[in-house]
C-alpha cells in the first residue's frame, strides 16, 4: 500500500500544539565564562513581536513574522520565508531561574544573554 | 454566542481539495491550478499571516465547488512555502487547526470561508492509552506487510509520535484510506473518537494486508518450488561440465526436443512424441526405461510419416526403363504401365498388390528393383523365406525387453519415404509355429482397407501403408494361404526358352559378367552359337541364374588371361567352349532314341521349370494288381489307379486281351526315384504307358504329353504349360499332346517355339493314344471303319 505522494508526514519536534508554533528560528548556542550566548536567526521580526519565557532549564523565544507589502501590485512569485508564529524552546543543562536575561537585536539577529548562578549541572 | 466565541471567527480565503484531507499539524503540498484556487492561495499570500481555510469536496468531479459541495469541517492552514508552475502555483501548506464553515462568501475570482476553530476536546484516559499503544501496534505491523524494507523506519516515525492525535493524522495518509474515511477521522469529536475510528480501520486495512500476503506468499511457495527445482538442475548441469565435459544425455534431450518441434508429425503423432518425451526428462538417463524411450523417439521421429516421393508418371520413359532392364515379361511390364496410366488419371488410386509367381532366376526380384526405378519409387526388399514369428512382422510391444519394430516398419525406415516398392520375397516360404502365423499378419498389411492404419505393436501408433507398392514374391502358389493369395494379383513369370535366354545373355548377363570380372567390352566375344551351347549343354534351369555363372566362369577365365598379360581379344564359339568350360554337362538329346513298349513320356511342371519324365510300366508275370514306385503322391497315385480302371474297363476297344489283366499284375515307375512327384497332369501319360505295355505297342519317342483323365476317359486341363512346352523342346521332343482346353494357353510361348513344334490337342483318352502310339492309332481307325 503506498503512501500518498502529496501528503508526507513531517515531524516538528515535540512541541505541544502546532498552534503555537508553526516555524523554529534556527539557533547558535555558545557558553561563555559566567553563562550562555544564543544566536536566533529571527530575520523581518520586529523586536516587539518576540518574547522569551525561562522555565527550569528551558528557554523559550516566541514571536510572529508578519509579511509586509514592498510596493504596490506586486504579487509573489515563490516563497520559502516562514511567516506567522514561531517559538523555538532550547534546554541547558544548568536551572535557569533567577537568571540575568538581556536581549539585544542586531541586524535580523536576537542575542540573548544569560547570566547564571550555580552554572554547571 | 457569546462575545469571546466571536472574536475567534475567522474570514480566510477558502481553497477547496479533492481526494485528500489536511490534518492539522501535517504538511502537504498542493498544486493548484483552477483559478479560484490560485486567486484563493494568492490572497493568503497577501495577507501578513499567510493563513487560509482547506475544505475537501465531497465529489472530485465538481470543478467550481459551492458551499454545499464541500464538507463543512476543514482545517486552517498556513502556507509555508510557494512557487509558480506550469500555470498553477506549487505550495506547502501545513496544517494548524480544525475549523467549522459557517458561511461561504464570493470574493471576486476566489471565495471566502467565514470558519470558527473547533478545537478537540482533549483528555486523557486508560482507554485512550490502550488504544494508543494499539494503533501504534497495529501500524507497525501493517507496514511491515506493506512495506518490508522501509519497516524500521516507518516504526521509529510510528513510536514517536507520542501524542495519540498526532499518530491518528500521521497515519491516516500512510494507507491509502478512503477521502470519507479521513474526513471522519478529522471530524471526530474527541481524542477516543478518533483512536477508535482509525483502530477500526486499520484492524481491517491488517486483515485484508494478511489475506493478500497469505495469497501471495502461497503462490511465492508454488513459485518457488519450480524455482529451486531450476536451481539445482543448473547446479546439477554445472556440476556435470565440471566433471567432464558437456553432459550427453542432457544434450540429447535437447536434440531430440528440437527434432520434434522440427518434425512434420501428424497431430495425433505429435501429441504421443510430446508425451514421452515429457515422460523421458523427467527421467534419469541412468533407468533402463530411458533407452527404450530414447530408441522409441528415435523411430518414430525417422519414420516417413508425410515423406513421400513424387511417382514420375511419364509412360514412355517408364516402358524404356522396364525394357532396359528386363527382356521381354511382356504381361508384367503392361501391368506396370497400365497403374502408371491410372495413377495419372487418378493420383490417390490405390496401389497394386502384385504377386510374381515363378521359378528362380528368371528375375522376380530384379523386376521389382526395375518397378520401382520406373515409377521413380524407392526400393525396399524383405524376406519372409524361414519367418514364423507373427512379431516379426508386426513388432513386439515396447514392455518387452529388447523390444523392435516389425520388418515392415524397419523397410519403411530405411526407404526414408511412405510410398517405396516394397518387396516381399518368397512369400510361399513363411513357415508358421505355435507363436503365431505370419501369413495372418500378411492379411492387414496386404489389404487396401486396413492398411491405412497399420498400428505396429511396437510404434503404437497408426502408420498408413496404402501408398506402399507391395510386390510379393513366389515359387509356387500351392503354400500360399488362401486369404493372402486372394488379396494379391497373380502375375507368372514363367521359365525362358532357350533363344529368351540367349537374348537376355546378349543383352544383359554378358555385359554385366564382362564388367564383373574388370574387361572391357572388345576383350572379349561370345558368339551367338557359343551362348545357345552354353544354355543347352552347360545349363539346365527355367530361369538364367546358372547360365550367368557359367558365363562368368568363361569370363574370369579370360580374366586370368589378361592377368597373365595376353591381352589379345578372345572369341569364344561353340568349337572352343569346351577348352573354357570343360566336357559339356547335359545333353540335348538325354531323350531316349528309341522307347521299348511301356514307356510313355509325360510332361512335369516343377517349381525350377519344367522337366520330361518317362513313365515306365512292366507286367508283373506272378504279381498281382498295381504296384506304384518313384515317391509318387497320393494324387498321382489315385491318377494311375483311374488310368489302370480305364485302360481295364475298354479293353475291347484298345485291342487288349483281357486275360493279360487276370494273369500279370503291373508295375509303373516313375523315375528319379528320388524326387517326390505329385499332381494329376500325368494321368494322360500313365494312360499311355499301360496301354503300351498292354497292348505291346511302343509308344512314340518324339511325342511327350499331359493331362488329367477322368474314369470316363476325358482329358482335363492342367496348368504349367508354356514350362512343359519348354522342357519338351529342350529335350529335343517334336510333338506335345495337350488337353483341348490348354490350347489358349499356346499364345505364352514364343512364335518359333510355335512353330516348330507340333500340338496334339486331346478331348479324350483315345485321341491321346492314338497320337501317341501309331499301331494303336491304325487299330481305332481300322475300328471306326467297322462301326460304320
Amino acid at each position: 500500500m503506498p503512501l500518498k505522494s502529496n501528503q508526507m508526514p513531517v515531524i516538528f519536534g515535540a512541541a505541544q500544539s502546532v498552534t503555537e508554533r508553526l516555524w523554529r528560528p534556527a539557533a547558535d548556542i555558545y557558553q561563555t565564562r559566567d553563562g550562555w550566548i544564543i544566536k536566533y536567526a529571527v530575520a523581518g521580526v520586529k523586536p516587539e513581536d518576540m518574547k522569551i519565557a525561562i522555565k527550569g532549564s528551558a528557554i523559550t523565544v516566541s514571536g510572529f513574522r508578519r509579511d509586509w507589502k514592498l510596493e504596490e501590485g506586486c504579487t509573489y512569485y515563490a516563497m520559502e520565508i516562514s511567516y506567522n508564529r514561531f517559538e523555538r524552546t532550547i534546554e541547558l543543562p544548568c536551572l535557569l531561574d533567577g537568571a540575568e536575561v538581556r536581549m539585544e537585536a542586531r541586524d535580523g539577529i536576537l542575542i540573548v544573554r544569560l547570566k547564571c548562578r550555580g552554572v554547571n549541572p | 454566542m457569546s462575545n469571546s466565541e466571536e472574536e475567534k471567527l475567522q474570514t480566510l480565503p477558502l481553497l477547496p481539495i479533492k481526494n485528500s484531507v489536511l490534518f492539522p499539524t501535517l504538511l502537504m503540498p498542493i498544486n493548484a491550478g483552477r483559478p479560484a484556487s490560485i486567486a484563493a492561495i494568492e490572497a493568503a499570500l497577501a495577507t501578513e499571516e499567510k493563513e487560509l481555510v482547506v475544505f475537501a469536496q465531497r465529489d472530485a468531479s465538481i470543478d467550481e465547488p459551492q458551499a454545499g459541495d464541500l464538507y463543512t469541517i476543514g482545517t486552517k492552514a498556513v502556507v509555508k512555502k510557494m512557487a509558480r508552475g506550469r500555470g498553477g502555483i506549487e505550495a506547502v501548506l501545513l496544517g494548524v487547526e480544525r475549523v467549522v464553515l459557517i458561511k461561504v462568501e464570493q470574493d471576486g475570482t476566489y471565495q471566502r470561508a467565514r470558519v470558527r476553530p473547533l478545537p478537540i476536546i482533549e483528555e486523557k484516559s486508560t482507554e485512550i492509552e490502550a488504544l494508543h499503544r494499539e494503533v501504534i501496534d497495529l501500524a507497525t505491523r501493517a507496514v511491515e506487510l506493506t512495506q518490508p524494507q522501509a519497516a524500521a523506519g516507518m516504526a521509529q516515525l510510528i513510536a514517536s509520535a507520542k501524542e495519540p492525535l498526532r499518530l491518528v493524522y500521521m497515519l491516516a495518509p500512510m494507507f491509502s484510506l478512503e477521502l470519507e474515511k479521513e474526513q471522519a477521522l478529522l471530524e471526530a469529536a474527541t481524542v477516543t473518537d478518533t483512536l477508535r475510528l482509525m483502530h477500526a480501520y486499520l484492524s481491517h486495512e491488517l486483515q485484508v494486508l494478511e489475506l493478500r500476503s497469505k495469497i501471495a506468499s502461497e503462490a511465492q511457495t508454488e513459485m518457488s518450488k519450480e524455482q529451486r527445482d531450476y536451481l539445482l538442475r543448473q547446479q546439477l548441469k554445472a556440476i556435470q561440465k565440471e566433471l567432464g565435459g558437456e553432459n550427453p544425455e542432457q544434450n540429447e534431450l535437447t536434440l531430440l526436443r528440437e527434432r520434434v518441434e522440427k518434425a512434420d508429425l501428424p497431430e495425433d503423432v505429435r501429441k504421443e512424441v510430446e508425451r514421452e518425451l515429457g515422460r523421458l526428462e523427467r527421467l534419469p538417463p541412468a533407468a533402463p526405461d530411458y533407452n527404450v524411450g530414447r530408441t522409441y523417439l528415435d523411430l518414430v521421429l525417422e519414420l516417413p510419416w508425410k515423406t513421400a516421393t513424387e511417382d514420375v508418371l511419364d509412360i514412355g520413359r517408364a516402358r524404356t526403363v522396364l525394357d532396359e532392364d528386363h527382356y521381354d515379361l511382356r504381361e508384367i511390364k503392361d501391368r506396370i504401365l497400365e497403374h502408371l496410366g491410372v495413377l495419372k488419371l487418378n493420383p490417390t488410386a490405390k496401389s497394386p498388390i502384385l504377386c510374381f509367381v515363378g521359378p528362380p532366376g528368371v528375375g522376380k526380384t530384379s523386376l521389382g528393383q526395375s518397378i520401382a526405378r520406373a515409377l521413380g519409387r524407392k526400393f525396399e526388399r524383405l524376406s519372409l523365406g524361414g519367418l514364423h514369428d507373427e512379431a516379426e512382422l508386426r513388432g513386439h510391444r515396447r514392455t518387452y525387453i529388447g523390444a523392435m519394430p516389425g520388418r515392415i516398419i524397419q523397410a519403411i525406415r530405411r526407404a526414408g519415404v511412405n510410398n517405396p516398392v516394397l518387396m516381399l520375397d518368397e512369400v510361399d516360404k513363411i513357415g508358421h509355429d505355435f507363436r503365431g502365423d505370419p501369413a495372418a499378419a500378411l492379411l492387414e498389411i496386404l489389404d487396401p482397407e486396413q492398411n491405412r492404419t497399420f498400428r505396429d505393436n511396437y510404434i503404437d501408433l497408426p502408420f498408413d501403408l496404402s501408398k506402399i507398392f507391395f510386390i510379393t514374391t513366389a515359387n509356387t502358389l500351392d503354400t500360399i494361404a488362401r486369404p493372402l493369395l486372394d488379396r494379391m494379383e497373380l502375375l507368372r513369370l514363367s521359365g525362358y526358352s532357350e533363344e529368351e535366354k540367349v537374348e537376355i545373355a546378349k543383352r544383359y548377363l554378358n555385359p554385366r559378367q564382362i564388367k564383373e570380372a574388370g574387361l572391357q567390352p572388345d576383350h572379349v566375344t561370345l558368339e551367338s552359337e557359343a551362348l545357345k551351347a552354353i544354355v543347352s549343354l552347360y545349363t539346365r534351369e527355367a530361369g538364367v541364374r546358372q547360365l550367368e555363372r557359367t558365363i562368368g566362369r568363361v569370363t574370369r577365365k579370360i580374366a586370368v588371361l589378361h592377368a597373365e598379360g595376353k591381352k589379345d581379344p578372345v572369341t569364344v564359339t561353340r568349337d572352343n567352349l569346351a577348352e573354357w568350360l570343360g566336357p559339356r554337362r547335359f545333353s540335348t538329346d538325354q531323350a531316349r532314341k528309341q522307347l521299348p513298349a511301356g514307356v510313355a513320356t509325360g510332361l512335369a511342371w516343377t517349381e525350377t521349370g519344367g522337366d520330361v519324365l518317362y513313365i515306365e510300366a512292366t507286367l508283373l508275370p506272378s504279381g498281382r494288381g498295381l504296384t506304384l514306385t518313384g515317391q509318387l503322391g497320393e494324387v498321382m497315385q489315385e491318377s494311375a489307379r483311374a488310368a489302370q480302371s480305364y485302360i481295364w474297363s475298354h479293353a475291347e476297344e484298345l485291342g487288349i486281351d483281357r486275360s493279360l489283366f487276370r494273369r500279370y499284375g503291373v508295375h509303373i515307375h516313375v523315375p528319379a526315384g528320388a524326387t517326390p512327384k505329385d499332381g494329376p497332369s500325368a494321368g494322360v501319360t500313365m494312360a499311355t504307358a499301360l496301354a503300351s505295355i498292354y497292348s505291346r505297342f511302343p509308344a512314340r519317342v518324339d511325342t511327350a504329353m499331359t493331362g488329367e483323365i477322368t474314369l470316363t476317359g476325358l482329358v482335363l486341363p492342367i496348368g504349367g504349360v508354356k514350362e512343359k512346352v519348354l522342357a519338351a523342346r529342350r529335350m529335343g521332343m517334336k510333338r506335345v499332346i495337350l488337353p483341348r482346353d490348354n490350347e489358349k494357353d499356346l499364345s505364352e510361348l514364343p512364335d518359333t517355339v510355335a512353330k516348330e513344334m507340333e500340338f496334339i490337342f486331346a478331348d479324350k483318352i483315345e485321341d491321346v493314344l492314338t497320337a501317341a502310339i501309331p499301331q494303336l492309332g491304325k487299330h481305332f481307325s481300322t475300328l471306326e471303319q467297322a462301326a460304320s
